[in-house]
């Protein structure tokens, strides 16, 4: 069965998304769609931010306390829900951030030698 | 709740917001309203998906499955009553046995004593040449409380019987005499009042206080607050309540259950013949060890302090030490007989769980599509495996339920299992924690041993997954019942063990019942015990014969006689005196030996029927006082006179020749499963106690006899009570009271076994027959006589049932010696036993196999072809 597989993938994909959304919502308060647009335009399109999977990592944010939500108006007058990023989140986003950093630098350092030996 | 829908809500909102603006934007984009909307919506994708997926966050979803797989199980049971019922039942048996059998094996065995550090408590044993006995005189226990470093504290008791406000029968209490740091040595609070102490119930003038028990207090006394300070009847005197005991507190030995306590000195017995010589050892002592002691200090100190009171008191203490048992050690010694008691209603619990994992086995058969169909729609192996097992969990939590529940209620019947003589001596067995969690211990094991098959099934249908359709094959070999087969096979395997101990047990019983005791049972004999002579006007010597003559003129009796005791009534009522044997050299340089005895009326040995080898029996002309005259048992009399010529030679007590007249048969006296030892009888003229019974040989039906017998004693009584009325026959079936509880409950317990598994085998044969019933009709159709087709199954279940029979067999053999040592007078092999057991257990299980194999005869060839 490739359950286990997809939920493997799934798991990575959360986990950046969250970071993703944290890192936005650290500019101000925002609603979905905003988010959903900024990070995608900051990303010049590279990243697509499934609908699917929007919700449920703002709404995992909320249960953990990273981000709150409450009433708000937007720019063009109507209601909405607006998220924003809560003291223990921006804790949380430093400590994701950092973490991002070891792991990237990790994977680059790993696959640059595998290059370089390759072409030996 | 509140807070996750509340959050849904939210995100409704927040979707149709997002919605909303992703239709703007593409409105802005330049796009129609109608195909912006379009695009938005396809953009977002499953919008109940994503709702779904959030719920998920706000969820514990492992416990809402849980809810699910619950409420799913109870439907399912729900819809299978029948099935439900047999296996809750099943189940409900085998745990309800174990917690009952666990019951009775912490009450006597395992269950620590309700005292301050039990660890710390040492019973004493005095090791002498007549061997280890737990029983000191009271100036060595004194001597030992006084001088011991190593002990803080030295209590002695005794046990004793007294009837509580007096003539009535049934009131018997058992109760302990002890010195006054009894308490205090164990350690023991009262809950009222106070208990005994030194410094205020030492002297002459200290009034005869008791301590009750709690149960006394409670089930007797009413639970009187006011109780302390307040007079009981005791038989024939008055005895004022000092102190109530804690709760559960009977005494310092669980199986002889205390309910009231006096001080030593204040016993009756004592103000006739106070024990003070060291020769009377009748104390039980115990001790506490000092807090900076350790066992083996205390151990080697002790055994100083022996060998220096064996050298200041050699006429009693010759080679005399003392021996000290931890408490937790000595309760140890019921270990053995309760393993096998745990190890037998362990195999039930087996059995009943082979039952109910082949019913489950069976109905997941059954639902072998469902699971496919459930696998397909996308449950886990993991889901399906659990449902299984939340389905077992059900089943067995209600059966533990029941079985505890059905416990309880049984175990308040806990007397009925005493013989009734001795009913007031039953051990404290309750139910509280220890039990219940005992009980819930088995649950989860039963849930454990009846599911695993089932769950490994819902496991390998979610992996092979497809839907496969019903099977066309004719010859169905049943590859899959071969876990159910096993199963079969092992439960059958285990009623013939089970059946083959309690026929062992039976017949020991039987063995011991049946054997020679040296005197006539068949006889119509009644004794009345009685108790409290020494309060009487006139002495036994006077009082015995009148009530005696009496009782021989009422309608129904032959003859009457009276004695000391009455041979086979009970442990610990003998008595036994000093003796030497002038010519005849006593080992280790000792002058005397000890010697138990009876004292008896003239006709005694011609009414109960022991017969007399040599010399004669007593005659009213040995009075108190013409010579001393004894009657020596056999086994004595081949002991000491092995050339046979015991009979006009003389043995001392004291200083006093006295002249043998008679060899009498070996009687047994206290157990029927004793082995002949040296014995005396005395004429109960020449002999002074406070204690006796008297004998009637009725030649018409007892129970009249008996009545009348007692309207007669009470027209005569002057403070005295009636201890027991015993029949010849009851003290047999008390002696060997043991082995028929034994034979009892073990026999119980194979006899659920056999029963739990035969069930088993009718499932299987049944499941076999109802899973073919269109090869049978194909067979009849072809010409198959019924005959045959009933061969085919019962032929089916006799593999199952042999090869059973045949590994039970070989268990039962080898695991015999397990339970030899519980056995009298014949051998863990008895071929008679084995094959009795083999036989019943083939006989039944054949009848099990049989009525399924009959229905598969009744089938109804057209009716099966035309399915489907």
């Amino acid at each position: 069965m490739s359950t286990k597989e997809q939920r493997e993938r799934l798991e990575l994909l959360q986990g950046t998304l969250d970071l993703l959304i944290l890192r936005t919502l650290l500019l101000g308060a925002a609603h979905g769609h905003a988010i959903a647009k900024a990070i995608e335009m900051r990303s010049e399109d590279v990243l697509q931010v499934e609908q699917g999977s929007l919700y449920p990592a703002l709404h995992r944010l909320i249960k953990r306390g990273w981000i709150s939500v409450q009433d708000g108006t937007s720019e063009n007058n109507r209601r909405a829900k607006f998220y924003r990023l809560t003291a223990r989140g921006r804790r949380q986003l430093e400590v994701e951030t950092s973490k991002w950093d070891k792991l990237a630098g990790a994977i680059a350092r790993i696959l640059r030698p595998a290059e370089t030996e390759g072409e030996s | 709740m509140s807070r996750r829908k509340r959050m849904m809500e939210d995100l409704d909102q927040d979707i149709r917001d997002f919605i909303e603006r992703e239709t703007h934007d593409n409105i802005d984009r330049g796009m129609p309203p109608e195909e912006a909307r379009y695009a938005a919506l396809r953009k977002f994708g499953n919008v109940a998906r994503v709702k779904e997926d959030t719920w998920e966050v706000w969820s514990f979803v492992w416990l809402e499955q849980l809810w699910q797989d619950v409420r799913f199980a109870i439907r399912m049971l729900a819809k299978n009553p029948g099935f439900t019922a047999v296996a809750v039942l099943t189940l409900a048996l085998g745990i309800g046995a174990n917690s009952a059998v666990f019951t009775v094996v912490d009450a006597v065995a395992l269950r620590p004593l309700p005292v301050f550090r039990p660890d710390r408590l040492m019973q004493l044993y005095v090791k002498s040449p007549q061997g280890v006995e737990p029983y000191s005189s009271y100036p060595d226990y004194d001597d030992i409380r006084r001088q011991v470093r190593s002990f803080s504290g030295v209590a002695a008791y005794y046990h004793s019987t007294r009837f509580l406000n007096s003539l009535d029968e049934s009131s018997e209490v058992l109760i302990d005499a002890v010195s006054p740091d009894y308490f205090a040595v164990l350690g023991v609070k009262p809950l009222l009042g106070r208990t005994f102490s030194r410094e205020l119930d030492s002297g002459a003038q200290s009034e005869t206080g008791v301590v009750i028990s709690y149960r006394l207090w409670q089930s007797r006394l009413a639970g009187d607050p006011a109780i302390i300070g307040k007079e009981i009847k005791l038989t024939g005197e008055t005895a004022k309540v000092i102190g109530v005991a804690p709760p559960h507190f009977q005494g310092a030995e669980p199986l002889v259950p205390s309910d009231l306590w006096l001080l030593i000195g204040r016993a009756v017995e004592f103000n006739h013949a106070y024990p003070a010589g060291r020769s009377n050892r009748e104390f039980k002592t115990v001790a506490r060890l000092s807090d900076d002691a350790k066992v083996d200090q205390a151990r080697s100190e002790l055994d100083t302090f022996g060998h220096r009171l064996a050298i200041a008191y050699p006429q009693t203490n010759r080679a005399t030490t003392f021996q000290i048992v931890p408490e937790t050690k000595r309760q140890g010694r019921m270990l053995p007989i309760s393993l096998l008691l745990m190890a037998v209603v362990g195999l039930v619990l087996l059995i009943a769980c082979a039952n109910v994992a082949g019913l489950l086995l069976a109905r997941a058969e059954g639902r072998r599509r469902e699971l496919a169909v459930r696998a397909a729609l996308g449950a886990g192996r993991q889901r399906l495996a659990r449902q299984a097992l939340t389905e077992g969990l059900l089943l067995s939590t209600l059966g533990g339920a029941v079985g505890f529940a059905l416990t309880y209620w049984l175990m308040s019947f806990q007397r009925a299992l005493m013989p009734p003589a001795l009913a007031f001596l039953g051990p404290d067995m309750r139910m509280d924690l220890r039990e219940v969690v005992f009980a819930a211990s088995v649950t989860l094991a039963a849930t454990l041993l009846s599911t695993l098959t089932s769950v490994f099934h819902a496991w390998r249908v979610g992996l092979a997954g497809g839907l496969k359709g019903e099977e066309m094959t004719l010859v169905h070999r049943g590859h899959r019942l071969t876990a159910r087969n096993l199963m079969v096979a092992g439960q059958i395997a285990l009623s013939v063990i089970m059946m083959t101990s309690s026929l062992l047990f039976f017949r020991s019983l039987y063995r011991a019942r049946n054997q020679p005791v040296g005197f006539d049972t068949r006889k119509n004999l009644v004794g009345l015990s009685l108790h409290g002579l020494a309060g009487s006007r006139l002495r036994p010597q006077q009082f015995l014969p009148i009530l005696a003559e009496r009782a021989a003129g009422l309608p129904g009796v032959k003859r009457t006689v009276y004695a000391f005791r009455f041979p086979l009534s009970g442990a610990g009522s003998g008595m036994s005196a000093p003796v030497s044997i002038p010519g005849y050299q006593l080992p280790e340089g000792q002058s005397e030996i000890s010697i138990n005895l009876n004292a008896v009326s003239p006709g005694y040995f011609q009414t109960v029927g022991t017969r007399i080898l040599e010399g004669r029996e007593f005659t009213s002309a040995d009075g108190p006082d013409s010579q001393s005259v004894v009657v020596i048992s056999n086994t004595m009399a081949r002991r000491f006179w092995p050339n046979g010529d015991a009979v006009g030679k003389f043995i001392k007590f004291g200083n006093e020749n006295t002249l043998i007249v008679g060899v009498a048969e070996d009687a047994k006296i206290e157990d029927t499963r004793e082995l002949p030892v040296p014995y005396m009888y005395l004429p109960y003229s020449q002999i002074n106690f406070g204690q006796g019974v008297v004998i009637v040989e009725a030649d018409t039906a007892l129970a009249p006899v008996i009545s009348s017998l007692r309207r007669e004693f009470h027209r005569f009584s002057q403070g005295m009570v009636i201890a027991h009325v015993d029949t010849v026959q009851s003290l047999i079936e008390h002696s060997t009271y043991d082995l028929m509880l034994e034979f009892r409950l073990i026999g119980i317990l194979s006899l659920l076994g056999v029963f739990l598994a035969l069930v088993g085998l009718y499932g299987v044969v049944a499941f076999v027959v109802g899973s073919r019933t269109r090869e049978i009709g194909i067979r009849l159709a072809l010409g198959a006589g019924p005959g045959q087709v009933k061969g085919v199954f019962l032929l089916r279940g006799l593999r199952l049932v042999l090869a059973g029979v045949c590994v039970g067999l070989l268990v039962a053999l080898a695991a015999g010696r397990l339970v030899a040592r519980f056995l009298y007078g014949i051998k863990p092999y008895d071929p008679l036993s084995l094959a009795m057991a083999v036989g019943a257990v083939t006989v039944a299980a054949l009848l099990a196999c049989y009525l399924p194999a009959r229905r598969a005869a009744k089938v109804d060839p057209i009716v099966t072809l035309r399915y489907e």
